[in-house]
C-alpha cells in the first residue's frame, strides 16, 4: 500500500490525525487545510517520509528517548527532567502580548541572538484564529507569533519547507506535543537519509497541552460570540475554572467549558504527553497552590537537555527571564495532570480499539505504558 | 457541364447535394458525425451567395431554417441525432404546416457511438412526425438524396428527413457531381396563409399531413432510390437499409450466393413502399433484415406483413428480434458490418463460415502489439486540465463527498484520469446544471454532497440558460463552472458566441458569459484557470461555502485552437531544469507525469528525470506552477530564453 493511503486509512480516518502538518510539503499529495489533513491524488511510494515522520503511526517512545536523551533523568510522567521553574520574561511589553509570561518568546528570541538557531518555525494566529506557519529569522517575527492558537496549525509544513535547501542551518521549532514527537521522528529519519538533515534542527522547545480545538468548530463558536476582528486572545483556564476566555477589544468574554468539550479535536483525546516530552525545553502556564490567579503570567518550564540547560541559564544571567520560588506542590501537581493525560489516552485508544494490546500507535510494550496497563483502573 | 467525379466524404457529398439541389439557407449544431456537413457548406458561401450559420442549437436552427421555407426558399439543417431530440417539439409541429420552400433536416447517427452519450435510432422520429425520410447506401447517393429531397419537400409541403450513420458520413467514395441550380423564387412571406397552430386547425392539418404521407408513399412505391438485386426466383431476401446494403452486398458476394439471395435495398425507409415491400414478401420463404441501429425496417415490414392477413404465405423472418443478426454487443447494440451479415447467412443457410470466427478478434489482438498504449487524455496545454485539478481539490478539501455533473464536451473526458476522475454524471447537453440544481433540493432530505455542475461554453449557449434560470428562480444551491475555451472545440473549433480574442470572428457577436448570469442576478467570478490553479481552487472551494447560484467561469482559450490559429507566431515550451528535478529523490512520485499526466511531459527512465516535448508542448505554463521543486520554466522556442 502507498503511505499516503496507508497514513488516510491508519491515521486520517480513524481520527488519529493531529494536523501536526509533518507528513505535508513533502510532496503533493497531502494537505492541511482548516485544521485537517487532506489526501488529494495517490502516490505509489511505499516508504515516504510522510510516513516516517507521523506522530501517530508507530511510535517506539522508549528508543526514540533513548536516542536523544538522557536515561538517567526519565521522570515516567514527565519524561526527561533536569528542572523545574517558573519564569517570565523580564521584558513587560513583550510579557503583555504573550500567552502567559511570554518565556517562550523570550527565549526564542534569546536562542536566536546566541546563535542556537538560525530560524524559528512559528504559529502566528489573529487573536487564536487562522493560524499560519511562519518561518522568522528576526526577533520582530519572533514576536508577530505571540499567544497561542487552539486551531491547531500545521506548523510542521513549515518546518519541511525550512529544511529544504541550505537557507536554514539551525532552526527553531516551537509546537505541541504532537508536533515535537514528530520532529524527534524527523530527525532520526533524516539522520538515516541524510547526514547532514540531523543536523539543521537547532532548538526544539514543547508547549504544555491538554487538548486542541476544532478548527471549524472554533471558528463557528467564536462568531457565535464575538466578531473575529475584535478577537486578541483567548485561554482556556484550568479544568476547576470552567470557562474559556476570549479576549476582545470589547473585554473579556467567558464561554463555559460546555461549549467547548464537544468542540475538541478528536485526535487529542488519543494524546499521552501533557508537557512535551521530546523537547529541550518545555512550557506551560503555572499553576500555584494558592490558585491560578495568583502565578497568573507566570510559566512553568521544564529543561530536558543540556542545551536547554545552557539557554536557561543564559537567560539567567543576562536578566531575560525573572525566576520565582516554587513549592514541590507544582512538580507534584504537574506529574498528576501528566500521568491524568496518559491514563486518559490510553482509556480512550483501549475503547477504540476494543483491545488492551492494540494501541494503534502507541506501543504496548513501552515500559510506561506497561506501568499504566498494569495498575488501577486498567488492571 | 462536364462530369466530373471527385472523391468526396459522405458529408461533403450531402453538402454538395444541398448545393446542386438550390439550398440558400444551411445551418445547424456542431456534433460528430454530422460536423462537416455545414463546414462543407462554409466553403461554398461566398462563391454560391449561400447563407450559412452555426446555430446554438438544434430547435433555433431548424426554426430559422423552416424561415426560409416559409418564404419560398431550400434551407437545410444538420445535426448528430441527440439533436433531433431538440428540435423534435419543432419538428413534429412544423410537420403541419404547407410549406413554400424545401426544408431539409439531415441528421447523423451514430452507432456504436465514437463520440455520443447515446445510440439513438434517429429514423423513429420520421414516425413520429409523420415525415419523409431517406437512407443512403454511398456517398453517390447521399447527394442525390439531398438535391431530391430539398426539391420533394417543396412538391410536398413537408419536411423532409436525411439520415446517415457516422461510417457512410465519414467514408469517402468517387461521386459523379451535376450542375448547380441557385434559386430562381424571390422570398416572399404570404400573410395570407398564416401558419399557425392553434388546436382547432391541429386535426385539420394533421389529416392532410396523413393525405400527403399516402401520395408520398405511392411516390416512393416508384422510387429508384430502392433497388433489388439477385434473381427473381430468389427464396431467401435480405432487406436492408443504408450502409446495411454494402455488408448485405459483401457477405453474399463473399459466399457466392449472388445466384440464389436476393437483396432488397430501401432507400425510403419512411413511408415504407409497401406495395414493393409486399412483392418481395410473397415471393420469399426467408426473410434476414439488416440495418442500423434499431430494428426498424424489420419491425414495419412485419406489421406489413400482419396487416395482409396471410395473403404472403408464410415467410421466416431473421434479424435483430431473433438474434442472428447481432455484432458483439448483442441484437440493436453498436455498429454491424459484413461479417456480422456473413454470420446471419451461414447461420440461416448451415453452411461453413470461409474463415474462422475468431479471425477479428485474432487481428485485433494482432494489431494490439503494434500500437503504443495511449489512453483518452486532453490536449497538451488544454485548460480544462487546469480547471478539472482546481475543481478536484477544492471539493476534496471541501471534503462533503462533493462530485461534478457534466456535460457534453471535450470536457466529458473528465470522467477518466486526463480530468482525474471528476465527472460521475453524464448524459445530455445541458443536462448537468439541471442536475446539480435537483442535487441541491435533496437537501431537506438529509443530503450533503454539494454537486458542481460544469460545461462548456458552447454547451452553456445551448442548452444551460434554462437550468440556470430555473436553478435560480426556485431558490437552488448549485455551483456551475462554465469551461470557456472561445470555441466549440471538441467537434472543430466551431464558432459560438463565446467566440472573442484570439476566435473572434466578423461573424459573430460575442456574448460574455458573465454577462447573461449577473443579469440573472447570480453571483459570478471570472478567472483564469492555468494561469493561477492556486486562485481557480480557492474560488471553487470559497464559492461551495455560499448558499445559492454560483458560477464560475473558467475562461482561457483552448490550446489546440490556439496552435492552429497562430502558426508561425511566437512559441513558449515548458523545460525542465535537469539540475533542479529531483526525480525518485523528490518525493512527488513523479507528480508531473504521473498525475498532471499532459502528454508533453515525459519520464526518461533511465536518467530518472522529468522533460518536456518541446515539440508538441503548447506552453501554457500549468506545470510550472505544480512541480514541488520549481523545476519547470517556460523558454522561447526560437531564442532559448527563459520567458517565466
Ligand atoms: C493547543 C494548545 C493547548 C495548550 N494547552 C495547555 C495546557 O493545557 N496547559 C498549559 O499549561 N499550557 C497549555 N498550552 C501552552 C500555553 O498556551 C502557552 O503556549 C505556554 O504557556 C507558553 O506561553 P508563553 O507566554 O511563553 O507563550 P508566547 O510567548 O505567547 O509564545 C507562544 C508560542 O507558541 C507558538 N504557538 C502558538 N500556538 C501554537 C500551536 N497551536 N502550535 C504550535 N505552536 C504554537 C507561537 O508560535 C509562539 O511562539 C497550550 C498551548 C496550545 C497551543
Amino acid at each position: 500500500m502507498s503511505c499516503t493511503i496507508e497514513l488516510e486509512k491508519g491515521v486520517i480516518d480513524t481520527d488519529l490525525c493531529t494536523n501536526c502538518g509533518a507528513c505535508t510539503n513533502l510532496c503533493p499529495y497531502l494537505i492541511s487545510f482548516k485544521g485537517r489533513v487532506i489526501r488529494v491524488f495517490n502516490c505509489e511510494t511505499e516508504n515516504g517520509r510522510c510516513h516516517a515522520f507521523c506522530p501517530r503511526i508507530n511510535v517506539d517512545s522508549e528508543s526514540l528517548r533513548d536516542d536523544f536523551f538522557d536515561k538517567e533523568i526519565y521522570v515516567p510522567e514527565i519524561g526527561p527532567f533536569y528542572g523545574l521553574y517558573l519564569t517570565r520574561a523580564t521584558d513587560t511589553g513583550l510579557r503583555s502580548n504573550s500567552q502567559h509570561g511570554g518565556t517562550t518568546t523570550a527565549l526564542l528570541e534569546l536562542a536566536l541572538k546566541e546563535g542556537f538557531i538560525d530560524s524559528a518555525v512559528l504559529t502566528q494566529s489573529t487573536g487564536g484564529l487562522e493560524p499560519q506557519t511562519i518561518i522568522a529569522t528576526r526577533p520582530e517575527d519572533i514576536r508577530n507569533c505571540q499567544g497561542s492558537s487552539f486551531q491547531i496549525p500545521p506548523t510542521l509544513a513549515g518546518l519541511n519547507e525550512a529544511l529544504k535547501g541550505e537557507a536554514y542551518k539551525k532552526i527553531g521549532v516551537v509546537g505541541t506535543p504532537c508536533k515535537t514527537l514528530a520532529v524527534y521522528k524527523m530527525i532520526k529519519k533524516l539522520a538515516t537519509d541524510d547526514e547532514h538533515g540531523m543536523d539543521k534542527i537547532g532548538m526544539v522547545f514543547g508547549l504544555f497541552c491538554g487538548w486542541g480545538l476544532d478548527w471549524l468548530g472554533l471558528d463557528d463558536l467564536v462568531k457565535r460570540h464575538t466578531t473575529v476582528n475584535k478577537l486578541k486572545q483567548m485561554d482556556i483556564l484550568p479544568s476547576s475554572f470552567g470557562v474559556m476566555e476570549l479576549k476582545t477589544e470589547d473585554g473579556l468574554i467567558e464561554i463555559p467549558l460546555d461549549e467547548i468539550y464537544p468542540i475538541i479535536k478528536e485526535s487529542c483525546k488519543y494524546c499521552t504527553d501533557f508537557t512535551a516530552e521530546f523537547s529541550d525545553i518545555s512550557i506551560g502556564g503555572a499553576r500555584s497552590s494558592a490558585g491560578w490567579k495568583v502565578d497568573q503570567g507566570w510559566n512553568q518550564l521544564i529543561v530536558r537537555t543540556e542545551k536547554g540547560k545552557e539557554l536557561l541559564e543564559i537567560a539567567r544571567a543576562k536578566g531575560v527571564l525573572e525566576f520565582k520560588d516554587m513549592e514541590p506542590y507544582n512538580l507534584d501537581k504537574l506529574k498528576k495532570a501528566s500521568m491524568n493525560k496518559k491514563r486518559t489516552g490510553l482509556k480512550n485508544l483501549i475503547e477504540k480499539t476494543g483491545n488492551k494490546s492494540d494501541l494503534m500507535y502507541l506501543s504496548p510494550n513501552d515500559p510506561v505504558i506497561k506501568g499504566i496497563l498494569n495498575s488501577a483502573p486498567f488492571k | 457541364m462536364n462530369e466530373k467525379r471527385i472523391l468526396l466524404m459522405g458529408n461533403e457529398a450531402i453538402a454538395r447535394g444541398a448545393l446542386e439541389g438550390g439550398v440558400s439557407y444551411s445551418t445547424g449544431y456542431p456534433g460528430n458525425p454530422s460536423s462537416e456537413i455545414i463546414e462543407t457548406m462554409f466553403s461554398f458561401k461566398d462563391k454560391h451567395e449561400i447563407s450559412v450559420e452555426w446555430s446554438v442549437n438544434e430547435i433555433v436552427a431548424l426554426e430559422a431554417a423552416a424561415a426560409f421555407s416559409f418564404a419560398g426558399l431550400h434551407a437545410m439543417v444538420a445535426m448528430k441525432q441527440n439533436g433531433i431530440n431538440v428540435c423534435s417539439d419543432f419538428l413534429t409541429t412544423v410537420a403541419l404546416d404547407d410549406l413554400k420552400g424545401g426544408l431539409l433536416l439531415v441528421v447523423c447517427d451514430d452507432p456504436g457511438p465514437l463520440t455520443s452519450s447515446n445510440e439513438e435510432d434517429s429514423r423513429h422520429f420520421a414516425k413520429i412526425a409523420q415525415v419523409p425520410l431517406l437512407e443512403p447506401s454511398t456517398p453517390q447517393e447521399a447527394k442525390e438524396m439531398a438535391k431530391w429531397l430539398l426539391n420533394f419537400s417543396k412538391q410536398m409541403g413537408i419536411p423532409c428527413i436525411l439520415r446517415s450513420v457516422s461510417r457512410l458520413s465519414h467514408g469517402r467514395s468517387g461521386v459523379t457531381l451535376d450542375s448547380i441550380e441557385r434559386p430562381k423564387a424571390e422570398p416572399f412571406f404570404d400573410r395570407d396563409k398564416p401558419l399557425v397552430g392553434l388546436p382547432h386547425l391541429v386535426t385539420i392539418n394533421h389529416g392532410k399531413l396523413l393525405q400527403k404521407m399516402e401520395k408520398v408513399q405511392q411516390i416512393f412505391e416508384q422510387s429508384p432510390f430502392n433497388q433489388y438485386e439477385g434473381p427473381d426466383d430468389a427464396r431467401l431476401i435480405i432487406m436492408t437499409t443504408g450502409l446495411g446494403f454494402l455488408y448485405a452486398r459483401e457477405a453474399v458476394e463473399t459466399l457466392s450466393l449472388t445466384d440464389t439471395v436476393g437483396i432488397l435495398k430501401i432507400g425510403t425507409t419512411w413511408p415504407l413502399p409497401a406495395g414493393l415491400l409486399q412483392k418481395y414478401l410473397k415471393q420469399a420463404d426467408e426473410v434476414l433484415f439488416v440495418e442500423e441501429i434499431d430494428p426498424f425496417l424489420e419491425d414495419q415490414v412485419k406489421v406489413l406483413y400482419a396487416e395482409t392477413n396471410g395473403e404472403m404465405g408464410a415467410v421466416k423472418f431473421y434479424g435483430k428480434k431473433s438474434g442472428d443478426v447481432q455484432g458483439p454487443g448483442g441484437p440493436g447494440v453498436g455498429e454491424i458490418n459484413g461479417d456480422v451479415v456473413l454470420d446471419a447467412l451461414t447461420k440461416i443457410l448451415q453452411r461453413e463460415r470461409p474463415w474462422s470466427k475468431d479471425y477479428a478478434q485474432k487481428a485485433a489482438a494482432h494489431a494490439e502489439k503494434m500500437l503504443v498504449p495511449r489512453e483518452l487524455s486532453f490536449c497538451q496545454g488544454c485548460p480544462h486540465r487546469a480547471s478539472f485539478l482546481a475543481i478536484k481539490v477544492a471539493l476534496d478539501l471541501d471534503g462533503r463527498q462533493g462530485f461534478v455533473v457534466g456535460d457534453i464536451g471535450c470536457y466529458g473526458l473528465a470522467a477518466g484520469a486526463t480530468g482525474f476522475n471528476q465527472i460521475k454524471a453524464l448524459h445530455c447537453m445541458g443536462s448537468g446544471m439541471g442536475n446539480a440544481s435537483g442535487f441541491s433540493k435533496l437537501k431537506s432530505f438529509g443530503f450533503n454532497q454539494p454537486a458542481v455542475a460544469v460545461a462548456g461554453d458552447s454547451t452553456f449557449y445551448h442548452s444551460c440558460i434554462p437550468a440556470l434560470v430555473n436553478a435560480q428562480a426556485n431558490k437552488a444551491d448549485a455551483l456551475f463552472v462554465v469551461l470557456d475555451n472561445s470555441v466549440t472545440a471538441m467537434t472543430g473549433f466551431q464558432l459560438n458566441p463565446a467566440s472573442c480574442g484570439v476566435a473572434a470572428s466578423d461573424l459573430i457577436n460575442p456574448i460574455p458569459v458573465e454577462e447573461l448570469t449577473r443579469g440573472l442576478g447570480i453571483k459570478t467570478a471570472v478567472l483564469d484557470p492555468v494561469e493561477d490553479i492556486g486562485k481557480a481552487k480557492e474560488t471553487v472551494y470559497n464559492f461551495l461555502q455560499e448558499d445559492g447560484v454560483k458560477v464560475i467561469v473558467f475562461r482561457h482559450v483552448c490550446a489546440t485552437f490556439k496552435k492552429k490559429k497562430i502558426k508561425d507566431g511566437q512559441r513558449s515550451s515548458a523545460r525542465v531544469d535537469q539540475e533542479k528535478c529531483l526525480g525518485e529523490q523528490c518525493g512527488c512520485d513523479r507528480f508531473c507525469v504521473r498525475i498532471i499526466n499532459c502528454p508533453a511531459i515525459q519520464y526518461d527512465s533511465p536518467k530518472a528525470k522529468a522533460y518536456i516535448e518541446e515539440d508538441i508542448c503548447n506552453g501554457c505554463s500549468m506545470c510550472l506552477q505544480l512541480c514541488p521543486q520549481k523545476a519547470i520554466m517556460l523558454v522561447d522556442t526560437a531564442t532559448g530564453e527563459v520567458v517565466k
